[in-house]
């Protein structure tokens, strides 16, 4: 079995800006596929290269197999839900949703009767006859998703899909999102900049960095094995040790990484500092201190009592929380 | 399963798959008319003009000699020639800058106070007679400022006729009555333009923002220092594109002098009639060059003044 | 910030609106004078023979229809010229794309006489005749600009995303061309062919010099020109100038009211 999509030594550039510099990349099939980074570092780009918006300036993208670099937009068998949505003003939802039907030649009664059926699906079965503009950005994005999925796609991507939501609706689309996607078992490829949500909905991600993939793994991988110093400080804001450090600590010459979650308070303990400033966050509370020359943040969950800024405090760790990380950047 | 991709089903497929693939093709197709149209008839046009003022009139046969000369524009240096150059330059001034104070409180209030329906009439109040038929209004004033017209009859019932015989004695604008002094059409400019004034000049204090007033307020300014100090340096480069029209409209207009003023020449007259019943293309085309020099001078100042942001 | 007006302000802009219009309304007035010779104010007395006049008058008719179908033609090639200007201009960058927006402002934001002097110079070196199809040829150049601004306004306007989002549902540029983009620039090009039409309708400056003689070049303003130099009945100028008026106001009206929701209100630059 093929997998859903894979980039063979991708590159797009404009100009002389390497928007994707020589990406490889494999997605499965079923996969709720994440690409995760601050904006300019290629991963919309990327979306858009495997919708067919762009084309790549060098290498090879492949959906399912198929060498897809002759096959415009209409042809792939792929769909997006846009950022803004980007819905059809003058047409209804049902016919916003039935929209890709219709271009193929399906006939009226029987597109309305799927895309009723999807709008069913996301909850909005009675909103067929409005305009996108009476509908709330909730119900916009609800018939984004019922507009794209309708076409049966074998992938479906996502670019900042919950970006313009407020939080609380935020997280409820997230579950239903994941639920949808479980249900379906299509493929879907999402583009963030938000690490939570990345490390919440996806089953693995790529973290992008000036157009280069700085990583791939699950979830977990990512948060707790960063490769390099962008992904430990992108992903969580982790602590990055210098190579000096590391070795105080026991470690080899290498830069590392240390959780703030991962320190404790003790007596005495391999790190030691003065309390510069502490941020109560209501799970516990973030300090921050300088220790052998390197700042540093602790997260102490709540109900345990907490220095006040000026004391001198000791940290410890458990062995296994440095994780040493290679040379890039 | 469904594949990765769909077959093409027809050119139409086609088409749109070669149009992806190379951007460019349609982008040709987009343009070759409308280049062929503007770029070949009419910068071609003006090309053959600015060609034809580097030609000549022989005095004798009457015929355009086809021979490079500068002696055609040497013409422009004559007396009379010169004259009709600045008065053009003058009027295009004085319409200018009365369109300006004209304006202002019109642009002003609709762009402040106007609001709902009130700022949308206000708004098709300006547009109805910018777009109106320009033949009309000329000719409205026509009626208007003959002698036997509305403003003798509302001097001499008001008793103000002492004021329209005090400013039509007055030297050299003035005459014999407003239809046919500097006066008259210094009046219909500025009222047939005015509108060109009113639009980018309202678009320009829409753009100054309310937080930024109340900043100035904030900090102590009076409401004269505001004025002063934000709205009227966020607003010039408005009055500046206004001033773009109202002052290249009034150097290249050749109609309303002709029909009411004091039949003094100016720059579109001239034009007009060295093609016509002169037939000396060659002059016409320099005198015609006159305006495009200045308005080229004009443009770039206002692009340094930022103004065509408020275009 | 107050939220009134000082009345001096409201006076002047009443005063000035009001400058604006007066003067048209006037022209209604004069239809009914029944002064043939002058422009007596007041009139000495009110008529509506002239309506009557004008309707029988030979010379006006033809005029009138050669009008209409010169605003007609030029209408629908700044149609066509426009629109493939703004579609070529609203994609990607290209190289030449300022200067093509120069040279597509430059025949109105040069002075009429410019553009007239031009199109008379090079005419006959094209081996053309003067006749009402040079009148068209340079009515079209200065009407492709006012379609192009309502046209480009429009397309900036549309989410770029929704042709993106109807070539992702799988429809080919046809398509999409039909079921997307013409429903949404619809408006905008019918708004910016009643501007140019109400344009091409009462334009006198470029007509003139691109006109043949004769009658068969003869359009309703060079008609009124002529009146307005050598006055014969006045009144009926007065019934020409007030369907010359109509003529243009209703197409004006509705294209404000077809993009009035936009931010592209049509008319905002002429």
């Amino acid at each position: 079995m093929p997998p859903a999509v894979e980039f063979r030594a991708v590159t797009r550039h404009f100009g002389p800006v390497k928007a994707v510099d020589s990406v490889d990349l494999t997605i499965a099939e079923g996969a709720f596929f994440a690409m995760l980074g601050p904006s300019g570092s290629g991963k919309t780009t990327c979306l858009r290269l495997i919708s067919g918006f762009e084309q790549p300036s060098a290498g090879q993208i492949r959906i399912f197999g198929e060498d897809v670099s002759a096959t415009p937009p209409h042809l792939r068998n792929v769909n997006t839900v846009f950022q803004d949505y980007a819905l059809f003003p003058h047409l209804t939802v049902l016919d916003n949703v039935s929209y890709g039907l219709m271009v193929k030649g399906m006939g009226k009664t029987q597109r309305y009767a799927k895309a009723e059926e999807m709008l069913a699906l996301v909850k909005l079965g009675s909103y067929g006859h409005r305009k996108p503009a009476q509908l709330s950005g909730g119900q916009r994005q609800r018939v984004a998703l019922a507009r794209a999925l309708v076409n049966e796609p074998k992938v479906l991507l996502l670019d900042e899909p919950l970006g313009a939501l407020d939080l609380k609706l935020r997280e409820a689309m997230q579950d239903e999102l994941k639920a949808l996607q479980r249900r379906l078992g299509i493929t879907f490829i999402f583009v963030t900049h938000d690490q939570s949500e990345a490390l919440s909905m996806a089953d693995s991600l790529a973290v992008f960095n000036q157009g280069k993939i700085a990583q791939i793994g699950t979830p977990a991988q990512i948060y707790t094995q960063p490769a390099t110093r962008f992904v430990a400080d992108f992903v969580g804001s982790s602590n990055v040790l210098p190579p000096t450090l590391t070795q105080a600590l026991g470690g080899p010459a290498k830069w590392s990484s240390l959780r703030p979650e991962s320190l404790r308070l003790a007596q005495t303990g391999p790190l030691t500092g003065t309390v510069q400033s502490q941020r109560y966050l209501g799970t516990g509370t973030r300090i921050t201190l300088t220790a052998q020359g390197t700042e540093l943040a602790a997260f102490l969950p709540a109900g345990q009592p907490i220095p006040p800024e000026g004391t001198q405090i000791s940290l410890t760790f458990p062995p296994n929380a440095l994780h040493i990380m290679d040379d890039t950047p | 399963m469904t594949p990765a991709s769909f077959p093409a089903r027809g050119l139409a497929d086609r088409l749109t798959t070669l149009f992806w693939r190379h951007p460019r093709i349609l982008l040709v197709l987009l343009l070759t008319p409308p280049l062929l149209w503007l770029g070949v008839v009419y910068l071609g046009s003006l090309a053959a003009l600015l060609l034809q003022s580097f030609y000549a009139l022989d005095s004798f046969s009457g015929l355009i000699v086809p021979e490079f000369t500068l002696k055609t524009y040497a013409q422009l240096f004559t007396q009379s020639n010169l004259s009709i150059i600045l008065r053009t330059l003058l009027m295009a001034s004085a319409v200018t800058a009365a369109s300006t104070i004209i304006a202002f409180p019109i642009a002003y209030y609709a762009a402040r106070y106007a609001k709902g329906r009130l700022k949308a009439a206000f708004y098709l109040g300006v547009m109805l007679p910018l777009w109106s038929s320009y033949l009309v209004k000329v000719y409205a004033f026509k009626l208007i400022l003959a002698k036997e017209g509305i403003v003798t009859w509302v001097a001499t019932s008001t008793h103000t006729d002492w004021l329209l015989t005090a400013a039509l004695s007055l030297p050299y604008v003035g005459g014999n009555s407003l239809a046919t002094s500097y006066l008259g059409t210094f009046t219909v400019f500025c009222y047939v333009w005015l509108p060109y004034m009113i639009l980018p000049m309202q678009a320009a204090l829409e753009r100054v923002p309310t937080t930024m007033l109340e900043a100035a307020a904030d900090l102590g300014a009076t409401a004269r220092q505001t004025f002063w100090t934000v709205t009227m340096p966020l607003a010039l480069p408005g009055i500046i594109a206004g001033s773009i029209f109202t002052f290249s409209l009034t150097l290249g207009d050749y109609i309303i002098p002709q029909i009411i003023g004091n039949s003094a020449s100016y720059i579109g007259m001239a034009v007009y009639q060295l093609q016509g019943t002169a037939g000396n293309i060659p002059l016409a085309a320099a005198f015609a060059v006159v305006p495009i020099l200045i308005m080229l001078v004009y443009l770039t100042l206002a692009r340094k003044a930022g103004a065509f942001d408020a275009l | 910030m107050r939220s009134d007006a000082p009345l001096s302000l409201k006076l002047t802009a009443g005063a000035g609106l009001l400058f604006l219009h007066l003067p048209i309304l006037l022209i209604f007035l004069y239809a009914f004078t029944s002064e043939e010779r002058s422009f007596a104010f007041p009139p000495p007395g009110l008529t509506t023979k002239w309506f009557a006049v004008a309707w029988n008058r030979a010379d006006i008719w033809p005029p009138l229809i050669l009008s209409l179908q010169v605003a007609f033609l030029a209408t629908i090639l700044a149609l066509i010229l426009g629109t493939l200007i703004s579609a070529a201009m609203s994609g990607a960058k290209f190289w030449g794309r300022d200067q093509l927006s120069l040279l597509i402002i430059l025949p109105i934001a040069l002075p009429g006489v410019i553009t007239g002097i031009a199109l008379r110079a090079a005419i006959p070196m094209l081996h053309l005749d003067f006749s009402a199809l040079t009148i068209v040829l340079g009515h079209a150049t200065f009407c492709i600009v006012i379609v192009y601004n309502n046209a480009v306004a429009r397309f900036r306007r549309l989410s770029g995303g929704i042709l993106e989002a109807s070539a992702d549902l799988g429809a080919n540029a046809f398509q999409t061309f039909r079921h997307i983009l013409m429903p949404n620039l619809g408006t905008a090009l019918l708004a910016g062919g009643m501007l140019a039409f109400a344009l091409s309708f009462d334009e006198v400056i470029v007509t003139t010099f691109t006109a043949g003689v004769g009658a068969a070049s003869k359009t309703l303003p060079i008609w009124m020109l002529d009146e307005l130099i050598r006055p014969r009945q006045r009144p009926v100028t007065n019934v020409v100038a007030m369907v010359v008026f109509a003529t243009t106001f209703l197409p004006i009206l509705g294209a404000y009211y077809l993009t009035r929701d936009g931010a592209e209100t049509a008319g905002a630059g002429k």
